[in-house]
C-alpha cells in the first residue's frame, strides 16, 4: 500500500491543478471585487461534539490527550472566527453593519467514499454577516450565479426556501412525530406518501392541499405565482414574501430556477437555501443559504467545491489545449510572459536540437533569435492563414517593446 | 447543436417482467421508447430517449450519480440502496410485501436474521428492538430458515406460495412495496419542461 493515497483523496496533476488555482483566482477576484474581504482559517481545531459535521469529521489526540478534529466545513469555521474577533455579531441586539468575508480552504469528511463525494474537498465561499434582509440573499444568488459564470460554465441557480414547508406544516399543526415523517416524503416528491401521512395525522381542507401541492412547485420562478394560493397562515406569507423580495431584484430570471418544495436541514437553513448547477451534469456545484441563529444571529453564504467544479469542466472542455512557445531566447520570453503567453524554456541550446525538442513535446512554436518559428509538421505543409495570424500575433508582442 | 437541456432522456430500466409494464406506462404517457428486438441488448438508443438495460438494484446507482436522468425500480430496492432520488410518481405496478418470515410456529428472540436486504433488514431489527445480527445472502434466503443458519429471514412476498411449500409463515409485513418512477435530483431542475408534463401523465395513468 506504499504510496497509495487513503480513498477519497486524489492529487491534481498539471492540468486539473492549474485550472484550479485559475478559479480559486478568479473567484477570489470576483469576491473582493463586491467587497468580500479575504480571510484564511486554521485547518486544525478543536473537536466540538455540537458542530453541524462532528460526526462526520476526522478526528486526532493532541500531546495533552485534547480531542482535535480536522476542519469539516468551512462555514463553522467562519462563525467561530466572527464570534471571537468580531463578538458584536454573535448578539443579535448590535448587529446591523454588514460584514462580508471570503475565505478559500480545504475541508476534511470522514465519510463513505463515492464516485461524486471526495473526502478531501477545497471549498471556496463568501459569508454575508450581521444582516437579515431579502436584498442581502439577492446578492448571494446574483454571485453564486456569477461564481459559476467566472469559471466558464452556464449557471443555473435554484432557489428554494425550507422556511415555507416548515410554516405550512406548523400552520397545519403537525406534530413531531409526523412532522420529519412528513418533511422527507415532501423533499421525495412522493406525493403519494405525503397522501398517507396527512390522512395518517387527519390533516384536511387548505393545509392538507398546499403540503401535498408544495412537492410539486418546482421549475421557473413562474411557480412563485401559483405557490401564493397555498398560504395558509402568517409564517407561510411572511416566507413566500421573503422569497419574492429576493427574487424581484432580478430582471433576468432565466438562469433562476425555484422549489419550494425543498425540506431538508430544516432545523439549520432558516431563510433561503440555493443550489447552483451548470447544464448538463447533474451534480450541484455550490450549495449554501440562510443559517440566522444556527451559528450565528444572521448570516448567509455558500461555498463551491473544486473537486466538482473539475469533473463539470473537464465534461464541457474535453480535449482543449493551450497554445505554447518553446524558447531558446531568454529576453524574449520574458516578453511573451509578460503579456500572459505561457513559455517553457528549452533544455536544448542549440535551434535544430530545439525544434526537435519542441517536436516531441507537441508545442507549435519555437521562440530563438528574436524569431518566431514554425515547428514544422513532418511532411512539410506550407502554413495555414490561422497559423500565420497566430505567428504574427506572437512576433507583435516581441516587436512592440522593441519600437 | 441540439439544447443540452432538451436532448432525450437517459431511462434506467431493470431487466425482466417490470421492464414490459415501465415500457407501457411511459408509452401511455407520451414517451414511446421502441426497443430493438434484441434481448442482449444493454443499451438502446431510440429517438424518444436512450434505455439502459440493467439489474433493478442498479437502477438508483445509475439515476443517483446522473448516468441516467429517470428510471423505474421497486420501493423495497430504492430503500436498500439507501439513495435520496426524487420519486414522484407511484406506478402501482410490480406490487409486494417485506415481510419478516419464520418457520410457522416459531416464537421467541431473533438472533439473527438472513436477507438479500441488509439495510432494511438490520433497521427494522434495530426499531423492534431485536439484538439481531444480520447475515446478507444472494438469494433462495428461505433455506437460511430451513437450514438453520438464521431463525428468520426478512424478504419480499408476492403470493405466499415459496412460504406454503416450505412450511414457513409471514409473521410481520414490514412495508408494502410497488414500482416507482425515479428522477435524478438535478434533471428534475435542469429538464423540469420536459419532466414536469411526463410525471403529470404518468401519475394520470398509474390513478386509471
Amino acid at each position: 500500500m506504499n504510496g497509495v493515497p487513503p480513498s477519497g483523496v486524489r492529487a491534481h496533476l498539471p492540468g486539473a491543478a492549474k485550472a484550479r488555482q485559475e478559479w480559486r483566482n478568479r473567484l477570489a477576484e470576483l469576491y473582493e471585487s463586491w467587497g468580500y474581504q479575504p480571510i484564511e482559517l486554521p485547518g486544525l481545531e478543536r473537536y466540538d461534539s455540537n458542530h453541524p459535521r462532528a460526526e462526520e469529521s476526522f478526528k486526532l489526540t493532541d500531546r495533552d490527550g485534547t480531542l482535535l478534529a480536522l476542519r469539516s466545513d468551512l462555514t463553522p469555521a467562519v462563525a467561530r472566527v466572527v464570534q471571537r474577533h468580531w463578538p458584536d455579531y454573535a448578539s443579535a441586539a448590535s448587529a446591523q453593519r454588514p460584514l462580508r468575508l471570503h475565505v478559500q480552504g480545504t475541508v476534511w469528511q470522514a465519510i463513505n467514499p463515492e464516485i461524486t463525494r471526495n473526502r478531501e474537498i477545497t471549498q471556496v465561499g463568501v459569508e454575508f454577516i450581521g444582516v437579515r434582509h431579502p436584498r442581502v440573499d439577492a446578492e448571494l444568488i446574483h454571485l453564486a450565479r456569477e461564481s459559476i459564470r467566472t469559471v466558464g460554465l452556464t449557471p443555473r441557480v435554484e432557489v428554494g426556501n425550507p422556511g415555507f414547508v416548515r410554516a405550512l406544516m406548523d400552520e397545519a399543526g403537525v406534530d413531531s412525530e409526523l412532522r420529519v415523517r412528513l418533511a422527507d416524503a415532501i423533499d421525495r416528491k412522493d406525493v403519494g406518501d405525503v397522501q398517507a401521512l396527512l390522512d395518517m395525522g387527519e390533516i384536511r381542507g387548505a393545509h392538507a392541499n398546499a403540503l401535498l401541492a408544495v412537492p410539486d412547485l418546482y421549475g421557473g420562478t413562474e411557480r412563485l405565482k401559483e405557490a401564493r394560493a397555498f398560504v395558509t397562515g402568517e409564517a407561510s406569507d411572511a416566507a413566500l414574501s421573503y422569497l419574492e423580495g429576493a427574487l424581484a431584484e432580478f430582471d433576468d430570471d432565466s438562469e433562476l430556477l425555484l422549489d419550494l418544495g425543498m425540506a431538508r436541514r430544516l432545523s439549520y437553513y432558516t431563510g433561503l437555501t440555493f443550489r447552483a448547477y451548470t447544464v448538463d451534469f447533474s451534480q450541484p456545484l455550490l450549495g449554501g443559504g440562510r443559517y440566522d441563529g444556527a451559528l450565528l444571529p444572521y448570516a448567509a453564504g455558500f461555498s463551491i467545491g473544486l473537486e466538482r467544479l473539475e469533473s463539470a469542466w473537464m465534461l464541457a472542455h474535453e480535449g482543449e489545449e493551450p497554445a505554447q512557445v518553446l524558447a531558446l531566447d531568454d529576453e524574449g520570453a520574458h516578453r511573451l510572459r509578460k503579456a500572459g503567453i505561457p513559455v517553457i524554456r528549452a533544455i536544448s541550446s542549440n535551434r535544430d536540437a530545439a525544434i526537435n525538442e519542441a517536436a516531441e513535446l507537441g508545442i507549435p512554436w519555437l521562440l530563438a533569435d528574436g524569431d518566431v518559428h514554425a515547428v514544422a509538421p513532418a511532411d512539410g505543409d506550407a502554413l495555414t492563414s490561422e497559423d500565420e495570424a497566430d505567428r504574427a500575433e506572437l512576433l507583435k508582442i516581441l516587436g512592440g517593446h522593441d519600437a | 447543436m441540439p439544447d443540452a437541456e432538451t436532448r432525450p432522456l437517459v431511462v434506467a430500466l431493470p431487466k425482466g417482467r417490470v421492464m414490459g409494464h415501465a415500457l407501457d406506462a411511459l408509452a401511455k404517457a407520451g414517451l414511446s421508447l421502441k426497443l430493438a428486438d434484441d434481448d442482449r441488448r444493454l443499451r438502446h438508443e431510440t429517438p424518444e430517449g436512450t434505455v439502459l438495460v440493467m439489474r433493478n438494484a442498479d437502477v438508483p446507482t445509475y439515476v443517483d450519480l446522473g448516468v441516467a436522468d429517470v428510471g423505474v425500480v421497486g420501493k423495497d430496492v430504492l430503500l436498500e440502496s439507501g439513495r435520496r432520488l426524487y420519486e414522484p410518481v407511484d406506478l402501482g405496478i410490480a406490487h409486494c410485501r417485506m415481510s419478516l418470515i419464520r418457520p410457522r410456529g416459531t416464537h421467541g428472540t431473533l438472533n439473527r436474521i438472513a436477507s438479500k436486504y441488509p439495510r432494511i433488514a438490520a433497521s427494522y431489527a434495530a426499531e423492534q428492538g431485536h439484538p439481531a445480527e444480520i447475515v446478507p445472502l444472494k438469494g433462495n434466503v428461505e433455506l437460511a430458515c430451513l437450514s438453520g443458519l438464521a431463525d428468520a429471514v426478512v424478504d419480499v412476498v408476492e403470493t405466499g406460495a415459496t412460504l406454503t411449500a416450505n412450511d414457513l409463515e409471514e409473521v410481520d409485513v414490514i412495508f408494502e412495496s410497488t414500482a416507482r418512477f425515479v428522477v435524478n435530483r438535478a434533471a428534475l431542475k435542469l429538464r423540469a419542461s420536459q419532466l414536469r408534463p411526463l410525471i403529470a401523465r404518468l401519475r394520470e395513468g398509474a390513478k386509471s
